[in-house]
């Protein structure tokens, strides 16, 4: 019994010290060698998920670098931000998409829900701290050591490639092209009921998003919260009221930039809550302009609430 | 409590040294801790179906008791006939009612009578058919006189609930558990580490395997309607090495558990994908169950010692059983059927018994005939599996109605990671390797010829403990847990 226990003791000793140095040392060559490039003259980094993803072509926004990602909570935003800004000292102005879904608790599906969480932990793992760790391994126990599995194949697999190059794969620009808006027998889409979706409020994800903007002020950034435009159905706007009341008590600090209401058509959005190509090409001159006017150094409220009054026209 | 999961770990832990450092004195004390261990471990699931397994439990005990005490032959098929009774009107309550009530209302739809069947809302108690057939297999020996009544409520509890095989077996039979349950368990050292080793083989098969071709085969089942013929093949494939390294692990987990303890539990599978025909399949594939089949059911029904028509009507008996017990669904008697007709030639042509030792014995490599004998029975086994997996017969046809189309000469196209699907392929073919090398083992690293010298042997399990904690999929539920 006792050659037994010394032996098997010593075997999971072993064999716990083997999966720390092959899930560790990859991971710290990872932070240390890992490359956030942004091209030189990209002065604004825009951060978000997919309602921001589809709407800013970057392409017609010469100083701003879309960075969204479709699916991604302020949790895996904020481990990105920290890379990009750290690495990218040109970066003068950050701007955080913020719509009325991401306070929702759908969020903390997307934060340690399994597909999500599989997806993107192994991507962000190394530039996390412990007490993310915790924050993944305390709502989803189950799955969390399998999560660590994969990001520590993955860091392998990069530190073996000498692969360490982050640069477009971390989110950009996503073309959509057509619309499934409307169905064709109602292309006015009238006396179409928006679903009720109000649910409870994601705080992780409040919090996170805080913790972006203190570390955007921590690397002296502007910081800008900016909501991308919506169909007038798009179901989450239900939880406006929410959404506003959150905005003024955590995030009054803030400029919000609003385009919730921006004057599109119908055939300029993909569905309720992305806009189509067409969409994001009236969208982005459309900031662009506002960029060379100098919306990011005085933001006038009263154009912006101008927009708010207008309505989305219809086809 | 997954045998893969951290709390069976440290479970396994509290229950190991509580059994061989504290209560290592007194036989009856270990028994007791094992029976309170497992009825925990059961209650872990529902507690509310701990209640069953102990009325089961009792109800076999006292048959048990009473048929061995009865003085006339009747009595004792009275005792025997409320204990099959009652443990098989259990299991169709749970299990099959409500598939007999949907069927008959199918069938009377399809005559024009419309009835709408009272369903019961209740969830299957894991490992039902497991428990209830330890039961079974008790009181049928006790009749038969094969073994006395046991007369220690504690020792035939642990018989039937010994947490090792309580929910997805392997199968027990009485004359070989229980008198290790009786006899006072030393401590071995050679049989710890051998336990010690097909757990973390069993870990391997279930957690990286198993897990891995799960997601793949979902998938590719969910949405077959829009694969090509190609692609469902590999989905069956997938499915095909998902479901054997599944229940193999889990039987392999259960056996290495059970040797902590100083127990030995029947095998469940001997290398079945290398088998050469599909009696040989047969006699590999989750053996204890095959076995209880062959001896409680094949056998009274004059098993192949009658006439050729009999010998059929057995045959089919038997797998149609079989693929009942499996589950309350048309698929699983589908899957039953066909495995019946391929083997029913083998039987008539009396070759069933062609291949009794493993393939290529004492050889390194198979000769060209059983490469394609092995290679036309797993396409068998394959094909039979798409019933198994597919969640209605519908769906099953129509499956297989795609593989035979056009497209089964496409490439196959997953909307997956490429480099990730190439990883589990690798695995695979590691995995098939290993087997091949280790086919004459209890389990495939039991002895491996190359694992000779210590160093290359420990190599081997840090590197088994590297890939499991690197390659480990998505946890799923054991598909056995289901029946």
């Amino acid at each position: 019994m006792h050659r037994f226990l010394i032996k098997t003791i010593s075997f999971v000793l072993m064999s716990c010290l083997l999966i720390l140095a092959i899930a560790l040392i990859p991971g710290y060559m990872v932070n240390k060698f890992s490359k956030f490039s942004v091209k030189k003259d990209n002065t604004i980094a825009l951060f978000g998920h997919s309602h921001s993803e589809c709407a800013y072509n970057d392409t017609l926004i010469p100083k701003l670098t879309n960075l969204s990602h479709s699916a991604e909570s302020y949790f895996y935003t904020f481990q990105k931000v920290k890379k990009y800004l750290s690495q990218n000292p040109q970066i003068t102005t950050v701007l955080i998409e913020f719509s009325n879904n991401q306070i929702d608790t759908k969020m903390d599906d997307w934060t340690w829900g399994y597909t999500y969480m599989s997806n993107m932990f192994p991507q962000y793992a190394s530039f996390m701290s412990p007490a993310d760790f915790e924050l993944l391994a305390k709502h989803n126990s189950k799955y969390f050591m399998n999560c660590v599995g994969i990001a520590a194949r993955t860091n392998f697999i990069k530190a073996l490639s000498f692969n360490y190059d982050y640069t477009g794969k971390t989110g950009g620009y996503f073309k959509i092209e057509g619309s499934m808006l409307l169905p064709s027998n109602n292309p006015a889409g009238k006396n179409i009921k928006t679903p009720s979706n109000k649910s409870a409020i994601s705080t992780t994800n409040i919090q996170y998003l805080r913790k972006i903007i203190n570390y955007c002020n921590s690397m002296h950034k502007s910081v800008f919260l900016i909501r991308s435009p919506q169909h007038p159905l798009y179901e989450y706007r239900n939880n406006e009221a929410e959404f506003s009341l959150i905005r003024e008590r955590y995030f009054s600090d803030i400029k919000f930039l609003d385009f919730n209401n921006f004057p599109l058509k119908n055939d300029d959005f993909a569905d309720f809550g992305h806009l189509n190509f067409k969409g994001a090409l009236k969208f982005s001159a459309y900031i662009n302009q506002r960029i060379i006017n100098g919306m990011l150094n005085t933001v006038s409220t009263a154009s912006l609430s101008q927009l708010d009054n207008k309505t989305v026209s219809s086809n | 409590m997954l045998f893969n999961s951290f709390g069976f770990g440290i479970f396994l832990i509290v229950v190991f040294v509580l059994y061989w450092f504290v209560l290592n004195r007194k036989m009856q004390q270990q028994n007791l801790l094992l029976l309170a261990a497992s009825y925990f471990f059961y209650a872990c699931w529902d507690w509310r179906f701990l209640l069953l397994l102990i009325f089961s439990t009792l109800l076999d005990y006292f048959t048990g008791l009473k048929m061995y005490q009865a003085k006339t032959q009747s009595l004792k098929t009275f005792w025997l006939w409320l204990s099959v009774s009652v443990n098989l009107g259990f299991l169709g309550v749970f299990k099959y009612y409500n598939f007999f009530a949907a069927s008959l209302a199918s069938i009377c739809a399809s005559i024009g009578i419309h009835l709408s069947p009272f369903t019961l809302n209740v969830i299957l108690p894991v490992g039902i058919s497991f428990y209830t057939f330890h039961g079974l297999s008790y009181v049928i020996d006790v009749y038969k006189n094969r073994i006395k009544a046991e007369r220690n409520f504690i020792d035939y509890s642990l018989f039937v609930s010994f947490f090792p095989l309580l929910v997805a077996g392997p199968i027990e039979r009485a004359t070989h558990l229980l008198p290790q349950v009786k006899t006072k368990r030393e401590f071995n050292y050679q049989d710890a580490i051998n336990g010690l080793r097909q757990i973390l083989w069993g870990l391997f098969k279930k957690a990286v395997i198993a897990d891995q071709c799960a997601d793949y085969a979902n998938m590719i089942f969910a949405n077959s309607s829009h694969y090509s013929g190609s692609t469902l093949v590999l989905g069956a494939i997938f499915f095909t090495f998902q479901i054997y390294c599944d229940f193999s692990g889990y039987s392999d987990m259960a056996l290495g558990i059970a040797k902590l303890f100083g127990f030995e539990l029947l095998r469940n599978f001997a290398f079945p994908y290398f088998s050469r025909d599909m009696a040989e399949f047969w006699r590999r594939w989750h053996i204890s169950l095959s076995s209880w089949f062959r001896d409680y059911l094949y056998i009274p029904l004059g098993g192949s010692k009658t006439g050729t028509w009999l010998k059929v009507r057995n045959t089919l008996i038997i797998f149609l059983v079989s693929g009942f017990w499996h589950g309350a669904n048309w698929t699983f008697i589908i899957w039953g059927l066909l495995n019946a007709l391929f083997i029913l030639p083998s039987i008539l042509l009396k070759t069933n018994r062609n291949h009794l030792e493993i393939a290529a014995k004492g050889k390194a490599m198979p000769t060209f005939t059983e490469v394609m004998q092995m290679i036309a029975t797993f396409l068998q086994v394959i094909f039979a599996w798409i019933f198994f997996r597919a969640d209605s017969v519908t769906q099953a046809f129509k499956y297989i109605g795609r593989i035979f189309s056009r497209s089964l000469f496409s490439i196959p196209q997953l909307d997956v990671n490429k480099a990730q699907l190439l990883e589990v392929i690798i695995l695979i073919l590691c995995f098939i390797i290993v087997e091949w090398q280790g086919r004459e083992n209890q389990y495939a690293i039991e002895k491996l010829s190359w694992l000779r010298k210590r160093g290359y042997r420990l190599t081997f399990y840090y590197t088994l403990v590297v890939v499991i904690f690197l390659f480990t999929g998505k946890e799923q539920q054991f598909i056995y847990f289901q029946f």
